[in-house]
């Protein structure tokens, strides 16, 4: 909420700065969030002196006037009677803005040039109330001297600092610029000055033989109080009432619409003023009716629009139709003209649920709406209304007819809080006494009796967030001082089992994952989990799929951040296709994400959340055997057992390039998935739009921690005898597989053969068509002898035979 | 015989000049060979007599010591030399690049909770995770959430239906802690939060919030305070100032915005306004405050035997503030360029 600080200096006695002052009411829980110093919009207005002052020879009215600006003196034709030569004013020079953003240019006057302007206060956005020599009819004429030509803006005050204040949504009662006060003469410790409103009550006659107001429904409508104004005269309001308001953000638009919004301002509950005219009658009075709407009732508010309503809506009508959406809009035939005559004031309490429910319905969130969906306190309701009536009367725009209607079915009472001084202490880690506890709550009108030798504090009823002990001790922490509760460092003792305090294992594997991916070139990729639906059509993933039918969001961002990823792999794509805009050449990308998957939908349980680690890069070292390599180094720090890989056909992935992932922890066991790698297909990276071969990897985060689980690390001495190697190349047809070589291999290489190493393959030249050449490396290793050359030359022989027989191979 | 022995040792001598490891080794055979000049002197001495062999034998003897020694000395100074020569010709440019493979990051965001970790595991913290998608119970029911609060409102969080959503913070962890869970309880919740709001410059629909908790006997808001600036001073080095601000949180009473010291400016003035505290010198980082007791009794701990405090980190936040980081999209963008840094 936006407040001048002129409005609370004129409310509360605040001697400090605006700076020290803003860092004492924060402290207090007042958050002044921002500064913004009005008044800067007047420029090039400057000191000048009347040097000589000369009758127009062709004007009765009009003045010529010499003015020395400093740098040079200027002939301004002004129509102003109160100047005098030596007078110093402020001139409005050529170029020059003033308030409301009024430019100032040269012109002629009557055939005399005139080279700018002679302001009034109001030209200058100020009032008798800034200025209380000042004439409301002529030139500002300065008390004393300035220098010539000095800007009069810091001269005259004209800038006015405005405090944005955060308003806390428990905090209705701050949503206004006496709230605010309430809570600065808190902060200072001051009593809060309460204004005083005295109502004159000028018109004949009594409010309750003109209006009747009957409330339907209590639970959406706690109080309407009604007040009328005869013989209005509609003009648009004072210009200091106007600058407050303009100040807080509201625009100026009559008299009595400014009234009422200046009110809410300063009370913070919304008034609305009727024609009422238009306001039908029975039985010689008019008829104030306070009903729900009937279903597809329609209204046309005064913005012109024609809204159809549903039965929750609560409306203001007379016997024959709707006045009002209560508490958001007015309705257009019962709007304040410059013709209407009599009014009729409403200050009114609605319930704030069914006021945000139907502004977010209708889609009309006003000034007004915005305050009751607060909960302003409803015994705020008499205060406003007679304070509107006192500015009615303050600014002559009508009589006002002496008393009010006032339905209040069931006024609300101040609550009443028991409390121990004891407990509350406790929880703030103080020492206090009950005196002193009285008298910080004392400060915010708490007002503490003992009973039954309980101590109960008295909430006012616009204190509706003060419900609980608890609340009373936050009330006395904010003023005892939050920064002056000392830190206590108390010792931590251990917790009992279940918990065990610490990082559990799953989070110390996630991290390991993390760093052996960093180890082989990763970067961790941080993407949204929601995407477009539109990724299944990117990803080429069939019509009637699964995939196809993932989780929605009701109200996402917008379709591209519209459904529960079912495939981690969007959002990496995404981060491949942004780095290869940015024409990054190489991108290695993973992160540790889930899978949402619902059991049905709409969603009867929680979902299924899958964690997954993806990988995804592209550059000129990278290629399916690479990112294979990667994937194999971070399986074997949490598998163990034989690494299958299996050829498998994904919609997005390269139908020839792309394995399944399996383990078999045991040679006896079956195989467990875990995942796949390959590459992109590239119609997919086409349609991210990234020119290079991507390559993706998604292993299942969960197999892997349980693998790593059920992993017993077992220890075997080194050998100590030195190892053998010896090299086997031969040709093979193109289509057996490097997995099927080393099978044969490993099948008659005996408990001697310990490692298996594939380190050529070669087609080509002097390769017969069809065939290709493999080269292997064998170690052999015994564990009670240095290995001989015979007992590897024999191994040799049947490994030779065994893939000659099984493979065709041919040894050269 | 000596004279022979004079004229040896002075063609040895000769030799050895400047002579290449092959010449000496040459010299070494035609001189100590089994068929060597000296060998046949050594050899010859049995034809003497005995009173000349006795003086000839310990010159003889002398002269193959020495020669001994000389071309051994010899063989291993050219060795040095012949050594000396190759390095020089190894010779390489060192300041050529390294054969990288290049070593990656983890994000800024992760390891700005690998920090956190480190603190709150020291601290005795237990460290559980939370579902994304939430009960509505959880997430705003349970943690005393007014009917009408506006975080509720489909504007401000993510819904599947009525009874699920995005959770929009770690807090509905509180209660799931607090449901199967008797104190003492302290605890830790990373995790990813939702709420919609459109991505600019200061929001991301999406962002990382680490949630505690403690609950046990006479916890006070002297001990939050502590932990607190505990976790400023973790994160931003030894003599941070914090300042516990009022503020309101449904699940907790008092509750408190902590700001911390601006870290750009640290609140003096200067010809710049400071676009990161807008001059406050302050910065308002994470929410915190004593758990209500209306949360404990929900979820079954009596609010009469026990109280505690709670917190939220906003990881995003704390790791831009650590940083210098405007704009929390580059978080998600994951441009190398950008990961690198970290």
């Amino acid at each position: 909420m936006n407040i001048p600080m002129s409005w609370l200096r004129n409310i509360v006695n605040i001697t400090d700065d605006t700076a020290t002052f803003v860092d004492k009411v924060t402290a207090a829980g007042v958050k002044v969030e921002g500064i913004e110093t009005t008044g800067e919009d007047i420029t090039r207005v400057v000191v000048g002196l009347i040097t000589k002052l000369e009758r127009h020879p062709d004007a009765d009215k009009l003045w010529v006037t010499q003015v020395d600006v400093g740098k040079e003196t200027l002939q301004i034709v002004t129509g102003a009677d109160n100047l005098n030569i030596g007078d110093y004013i402020p001139v409005a020079l050529h170029g020059a803005t003033l308030a409301g953003g009024l430019k100032i240019k040269k012109s002629k006057m009557r055939g005399l040039e005139s080279n700018g302007m002679l302001c009034s206060i109001d030209e200058l956005g100020c009032t008798t109330d800034d200025f209380p020599h000042a004439n409301n009819d002529g030139i500002f004429i300065f008390l004393e001297p300035h220098p010539l030509g000095a800007d009069v803006v810091p001269i005259m005050g004209l800038a006015e600092e405005v405090l944005d204040f955060e308003i806390l949504s428990n905090r209705p009662d701050t949503n206004a610029v006496l709230g605010i006060a309430r809570e600065v003469a808190a902060v200072y410790n001051q009593p809060f000055p309460q204004p005083k409103i005295t109502v004159a009550e000028t018109a004949g006659g009594h409010t309750n033989d003109l209006i009747t107001v009957e409330i339907r429904d209590a639970e959406k409508c706690p109080r309407y109080i009604a007040r009328v104004v005869t013989n209005a005269k509609i003009e648009p309001s004072p210009s200091w009432m106007q600058k407050r308001l303009t100040a807080a953000g509201v625009r100026p638009v009559n008299n009595i619409v400014d009234i009422t919004n200046y009110v809410m301002l300063e009370y913070g509950q919304p008034l609305h003023a009727f024609d009422i005219s238009a306001v039908a009658k029975q039985n010689g009075r008019h008829a104030v009716v306070v009903r729900t709407a009937y279903k597809g009732e329609k209204i046309t508010t005064l913005d012109g629009v024609e809204r159809t309503l549903t039965d929750t809506t609560l409306l203001i009508t007379d016997t024959e139709k709707p006045l009002a959406i209560a508490g958001i809009m007015g309705s257009d035939n019962t709007k304040i003209i410059d013709e209407t005559t009599t009014i009729l004031f409403e200050s009114a309490n609605f319930n704030a649920a069914n006021i945000r429910q139907s502004a977010k319905a209708l889609g009309m969130r006003t000034d007004a709406s915005a305050r009751y969906e607060k909960g302003p306190d409803p015994n705020l309701a008499t205060a406003c209304v007679n304070r509107a009536m006192e500015l009615v009367e303050q600014l002559a725009c009508g009589n006002v007819v002496p008393g009010s209607v006032d339905a209040y079915p069931t006024p609300r009472l101040p609550r009443v809080v028991p409390f121990s001084p004891a407990n509350i202490n406790k929880r703030l880690g103080l020492a206090l006494d009950a005196n002193e506890i009285t008298d910080y709550l004392r400060r915010v009108d708490i007002t503490v009796r003992t009973k039954n030798e309980t101590l109960e504090a008295i909430v006012p009823t616009f204190r509706s967030d003060i419900t609980s002990e608890v609340d009373l001790a936050e009330e006395v922490a904010r003023f005892y001082g939050y920064n002056r509760i000392v830190a206590r460092h108390t010792q931590l003792v251990p917790i009992a089992l279940p918990f065990t305090p610490g990082m559990t294992p799953r989070r110390r594997f996630d991290q390991t994952v993390r760093g052996t991916l960093v180890g082989l070139g990763y970067f961790e990729a941080l993407t949204y989990p929601f995407e477009s639906p539109k990724v299944a059509d990117k990803l080429t993933i069939p019509e009637g799929d699964a995939l196809r039918y993932p989780l929605t969001i009701d109200n996402p961002l917008g379709e591209d951040y519209s459904v529960m990823r079912p495939l981690t792999i969007g959002g990496l794509l995404s981060a491949l296709a942004y780095n290869a805009a940015k024409r990054n050449d190489t991108a290695r990308l993973f992160e540790q994400s889930w899978e949402y998957v619902p059991h049905s939908l709409p969603l009867q349980a929680l979902p299924q959340e899958l964690p997954k680690i993806t990988l995804a890069a592209y550059g000129p070292d990278v290629d399916f055997l690479s990112i294979k390599g990667d994937v194999e180094d971070l399986l074997s720090t949490c598998v163990s057992g034989r690494l299958i890989f299996e050829p498998l056909t994904l919609p997005w992935m390269h139908p020839g390039r792309t394995a399944s992932i399996a383990y078999k922890p045991h040679p006896k066991r079956d195989a467990i998935a875990v995942g796949y790698v390959g590459e992109l297909h590239p119609q997919v990276a086409r349609n991210y739009e990234i020119e290079a071969r991507a390559c993706l990897a998604v292993l299942d985060s969960d197999v892997l921690y349980e693998a790593l689980g059920a992993r017993k690390t077992t220890f075997t001495p080194p050998p100590k005898f030195p190892a053998m190697t010896r090299d086997l190349a031969f040709t093979v047809p193109e289509g057996v597989t490097a997995a099927q070589c080393e099978t044969a291999i490993r099948e008659r290489g005996g408990a001697l053969l310990a490692d298996v190493t594939l380190f050529d393959v070669y087609q080509g030249q002097q390769i017969e068509a069809g065939f290709k050449s493999m080269a292997y490396s064998l170690r052999f290793i015994a564990p009670d002898r240095t290995l001989t050359d015979d007992a590897a030359v024999k191994l040799l022989t049947t490994i030779r035979a065994n893939l000659e027989q099984k493979h065709e191979a041919r040894f050269r | 015989m000596l004279e022979k022995l004079t004229q040896l040792r002075e063609e040895i001598k000769k030799a050895l000049e400047n002579a290449t490891p092959e010449a000496i080794e040459a010299l070494r055979v035609k001189m100590l060979g089994k068929k060597g000049e000296i060998t046949a002197v050594l050899k010859g001495l049995g034809k003497l007599d005995a009173e000349t062999r006795k003086a000839a034998g310990a010159a003889a003897n002398e002269l193959r010591d020495w020669a001994q020694t000389q071309i051994e000395q010899a063989k291993s100074a050219a060795g040095a030399d012949q050594l000396e020569q190759s390095l020089a010709n190894e010779h390489i440019d060192i300041t050529l690049p390294g054969k990288r493979r290049g070593v990656g990051r983890v994000h800024p965001i992760t390891q700005m909770y690998d920090k956190l970790e480190q603190l709150f595991l020291s601290l005795g913290f237990d460290i559980v995770e939370g579902p994304h998608v939430e009960t509505v119970y959880h997430n705003f029911d349970a943690l005393n959430t007014p009917p009408h609060h506006p975080s509720r409102d489909r504007t401000d969080t993510f819904y599947f239906g009525e009874d699920f959503l995005l959770r929009c913070h770690t807090s509905p962890m509180q209660v799931r802690i607090m449901e199967t869970q008797q104190p003492p309880i302290r605890v830790v919740v990373p995790g990813k939060v939702y709420r919609n709001d459109e991505i600019d410059a200061t929001h991301t629909p999406v962002f990382h919030q680490m949630e505690g908790l403690v609950i046990d006997k006479n916890v006070n808001m002297g001990d939050l305070r502590g932990i607190m600036e505990l976790i400023a001073q973790h994160v931003f080095g030894n003599g941070v100032a914090i300042r516990l601000r009022p503020s309101f949180f449904p699940f907790t009473e008092p509750s408190a915005e902590v700001d911390v010291a601006c870290y750009i400016c640290n609140g003096k003035t200067k010809t710049e306004p400071c676009r990161v505290c807008k001059d406050s010198g302050w910065v308002e980082l994470w929410g915190c405050g004593m758990v209500h007791p209306e949360v404990l009794r929900k979820s079954g701990i009596d609010p009469d035997v026990y109280s505690g405090y709670a917190f939220g980190l906003g990881v995003d936040r704390l790791t831009s503030a650590l940083y210098s980081i405007t704009d929390p999209r580059l978080y998600f963008e994951n441009d190398v360029q950008f990961l690198r840094q970290f």
